[in-house]
C-alpha cells in the first residue's frame, strides 16, 4: 500500500511497444498475473505504469546548486548536466530491461514454483522500472543534449538491446543456471538499491520522484535473492547433494566483481555529486556495498553452521564463525573454505582502479597469467568459463600482462555486440555489429 | 553481558536483519525458527516495505516490530496500520525501545494515510498486554472471536 504515488501510463504506442517487448522477452508475464493472488495474496495487483512519489522536496539537497529549486525540465539544467543525466537514465533503463532478458533464460529451472514466481515478480517489477525510465525519456524533450536523437529513437534503441549489448557489463552476462537468478538478485539488485537510494536526492525532480516507488519494490528483489540462499545453505549443511555452498560461491565470484564495477571507477563520481544527481561518490558507495555483502555472507554462513551443528547456541555459532574467519582452519570437520567467502575487492576486475590485477578471492596475489586463469577456471562455474566473456577477458588480460596494452587500453578494447535496427525480434532486418575501442563498427551478422 | 548503554538506532527492516530477529525470538522463547521468520520477513518486505522497523545497536538487531498498512479487510475500507509481531532483546529491555519502534512504525502508517493502528493480543500474556496498554492501545468495538473446530 502506498498512497502518496501517482500512476502514469506512457502514450499508447510506447505502452504497446513495452507490452510487445515483454511478449518476446518475458513469456510467462501473463502466467504471473494469472497466479498473482496465489503467490502474493492480498498484495496490490501489478501495474505496468510509471509511479511518481508525491510530496517530495522541491529543493536541491547536494552539489553546486544546493538550496536552489529542483529542476523540472532538461532545459532548466546546463547542457552538461542534462547530457550527463540523460546518460544515467538510459543506462538505468538498459539495466532494467537487461535483467529481465537474463532472468528469462533460466527462470524455468527454478527448483520450486514459489521460487519461480518470486523471480517472475522481480522480472515484472524490473519491467515497470524500465517503463519508469522510458517515461522520463518521453515526458520531456531531451533533443538538445541527445545529439538530435528523438525520444522515440531512444526508446527504440533501449528496447533493441539484448544480453551482450547493454550499457553495463553485469547485464551482458548470460545466466548459466537458476543459481544465477538468485545470486544476481542478492548481489546485483543490491547495487540497484544503492543507486536508487543515491538518486533520491536527484536535482532533476522527476528522477528523484521516481526513486521511492522503485526502492520499495527493490526490497523484495533483495529478499528474493537472500532468502533462497539462506535456504540453500541450510540444505547444503544437511548434506543435500544437489545444493552446495560451492555453487553459490562460484556465482558470487561471477557477480560480485561486476557489481563493484557498476558503481563506476573508484576515482570518480564527483560530477554526479557536484551536479546534485547522487549523494555519494563511487568509492564511498562501492565500499559500503562491499561491506553490506560481507554482512549478507556472514548471515548465510551463520545459517549454515547452525544447520550443521543444531545443538549450538547463537553465541556459540558466532564464536565458531569468528574463529574460522580468523584461523582459516577447521572446526569439527567444517573447513573455513566450506563456507561462503566475500571476494576481495580486487578479485577478477576488468574496470576501475583494480582492472586486470590478478588477485584471488581471499586477496592472494598471482604473478603468472596462466596460473591465474587456471585459478579462475577452478573458481567459476563450467558454463561461464566456456563463455565468450571469459575468452575476451583472457585475451585482454594477456595483452596487459605482456605489456602490449595498458589496463586503460584493455578496458576500452573490450568489444560489445550491438544490435542495430528493429525494435523487436519480429523484425527481419537486423544487423549485429561489433563496436571497436574507437567507436568504429564491424558487421558480424545479418539476418 | 553486552554493553547496552550504546546508542540504539531505529530503522526500517531489511532482509539482512533475519538472523537478528531469529536470535531475539530464540532468546525469548527458546525456539530456533529461521524458516518461520524467513516467511514473515519476506511477507512484510514485499507487502509494505518500509513499515516494519528494527532497533540496532553496534550493528546488531536488538529489537523488531513487524506490521503493515492494509485496507479492505473485515469491512474496514479505510487504511489501518496492523502490528503483528515484535520483540526486544532481553538485554536491551527498559530502554523504551518498544515505544520507539512503535513511534517509527506509526509514522510510516500515518504517511500511508492510516488514522488508526490495530493489533491482537492474548489477554493472558500480561507483559505484552501491559506493553500495548502503555503505548496507548485501548479497547476496540472490533473484537477477536474464536470457535473451536
Amino acid at each position: 500500500m502506498a498512497l502518496k504515488v501517482e500512476n502514469v501510463e506512457l502514450p499508447k504506442k510506447y505502452h504497446d511497444a513495452v507490452e510487445h517487448w515483454h511478449r518476446h522477452n518475458f513469456k510467462d508475464y501473463d502466467l504471473l498475473l494469472k497466479y498473482w493472488d496465489k503467490y502474493f495474496p492480498k498484495d496490490d495487483q501489478f501495474c505496468l505504469c510509471a509511479k511518481m512519489e508525491l510530496g517530495t522536496t522541491d529543493v536541491i539537497q547536494i552539489g553546486e546548486q544546493k538550496g536552489e529549486k529542483k529542476r523540472l525540465k532538461p532545459e532548466e539544467m546546463t547542457p552538461e548536466q542534462s547530457g550527463h543525466l540523460l546518460a544515467i537514465i538510459k543506462a538505468q533503463a538498459s539495466t532494467e530491461f537487461g535483467s529481465i532478458q537474463q532472468h528469462a533464460a533460466t527462470v524455468d529451472r527454478a527448483p520450486e514454483d514459489e521460487d519461480k514466481f518470486w523471480t517472475m515478480r522481480v522480472m515484472a517489477e524490473e519491467l515497470r522500472h524500465g517503463y519508469q525510465m522510458l517515461h522520463l525519456l518521453l515526458s520531456e524533450d531531451w533533443s538538445s543534449v541527445s545529439g538530435g536523437v528523438t525520444g522515440e529513437q531512444m526508446v527504440e534503441e533501449i528496447l533493441s538491446m539484448t544480453t551482450g549489448s547493454h550499457v553495463l557489463d553485469a547485464f551482458n552476462l548470460d545466466y548459466d543456471s537458476y543459481t544465477d537468478n538468485v545470486v544476481f538478485a542478492a548481489c546485483i539488485d543490491r547495487v540497484g538499491k544503492y543507486q536508487l537510494t543515491m538518486q533520491k536526492v536527484c536535482a532533476y525532480k522527476p528522477m528523484a520522484d521516481s526513486m521511492p516507488p522503485m526502492l520499495r519494490e527493490e526490497a523484495f528483489h533483495l529478499a528474493a535473492g537472500v532468502i533462497p540462499m539462506r535456504r540453500w545453505a541450510q540444505k547444503a549443511a544437511k548434506g543435500d547433494v544437489f545444493v552446495t555452498m560451492r555453487m553459490m560461491q562460484h556465482a558470487l565470484n561471477k557477480w560480485v566483481p561486476r557489481g563493484l564495477e557498476m558503481f563506476g571507477d573508484e576515482r570518480g563520481g564527483d560530477t554526479n555529486v557536484n551536479f546534485g544527481f547522487k549523494d555519494m561518490k563511487n568509492d564511498e558507495a562501492s565500499s559500503l556495498y562491499h561491506e553490506e555483502l560481507r554482512k549478507m555472507i556472514r548471515d548465510i554462513n551463520t545459517r549454515y553452521i547452525r544447520a550443521r551443528f543444531p545443538d549450538y547456541t547463537p553465541e556459540k555459532t558466532e564464536q565458531v564463525l569468528d574463529e574460522l574467519e580468523r584461523s582459516r582452519g577447521t572446526h569439527h570437520g567444517l573447513a573455513w573454505t566450506d563456507l561462503l567467502r566475500l571476494p576481495d575487492k580486487r578479485f577478477f576486475r576488468r574496470k576501475g582502479v583494480h582492472a586486470f590485477q590478478m588477485v584471488g578471492i581471499d586477496g592472494e596475489p598471482f604473478t603468472d597469467v596462466e596460473d591465474w586463469l587456471r585459478y579462475l577456471a577452478a573458481n567459476l562455474n563450467d558454463g561461464y568459463i566456456a563463455s565468450r566473456d571469459m575468452k575476451l577477458y583472457a585475451e585482454a588480460l594477456r595483452s596487459v600482462v605482456s605489456g602490449e596494452k595498458t589496463p586503460a587500453e584493455a578496458i576500452k578494447s573490450m568489444p560489445r555486440l550491438k544490435r542495430v535496427g528493429g525494435t523487436c525480434p519480429c523484425s527481419k532486418g537486423v544487423r549485429w555489429v561489433m563496436e571497436d575501442a574507437d567507436g568504429g563498427q564491424t558487421t558480424v551478422a545479418v539476418r | 553481558m553486552p554493553d547496552v548503554t550504546t546508542d540504539v538506532r531505529i530503522r526500517p527492516l531489511d532482509e539482512l536483519d533475519l538472523n537478528g530477529i531469529v536470535r531475539i525470538n530464540e532468546k525469548i522463547t527458546g525456539a530456533y525458527e529461521p524458516d518461520l521468520w524467513e516467511k514473515r520477513v519476506m511477507f512484510y518486505t514485499r507487502r509494505d516495505p518500509g513499515a516494519s522497523q528494527v532497533a540496532e545497536a553496534n550493528g546488531k538487531v536488538v529489537g523488531f516490530m513487524l506490521g503493515d498498512c492494509r485496507a479492505g479487510e473485515f469491512g474496514l475500507e479505510e487504511p489501518s496500520g496492523w502490528i503483528e509481531r515484535f520483540g526486544i532483546d532481553p538485554d536491551y529491555r527498559g530502554q523504551d525501545l518498544g515505544r520507539r519502534l512503535f513511534d517509527a512504525i506509526c509514522a510510516h502508517f500515518k504517511a500511508e494515510g492510516a488514522t488508526s493502528v490495530r493489533t491482537l493480543v492474548d489477554q493472558n500474556d500480561a507483559p505484552v498486554a501491559g506493553f500495548l496498554k502503555a503505548i496507548g492501545f485501548g479497547e476496540s468495538s472490533l473484537a477477536a472471536l474464536e470457535r473451536k473446530l
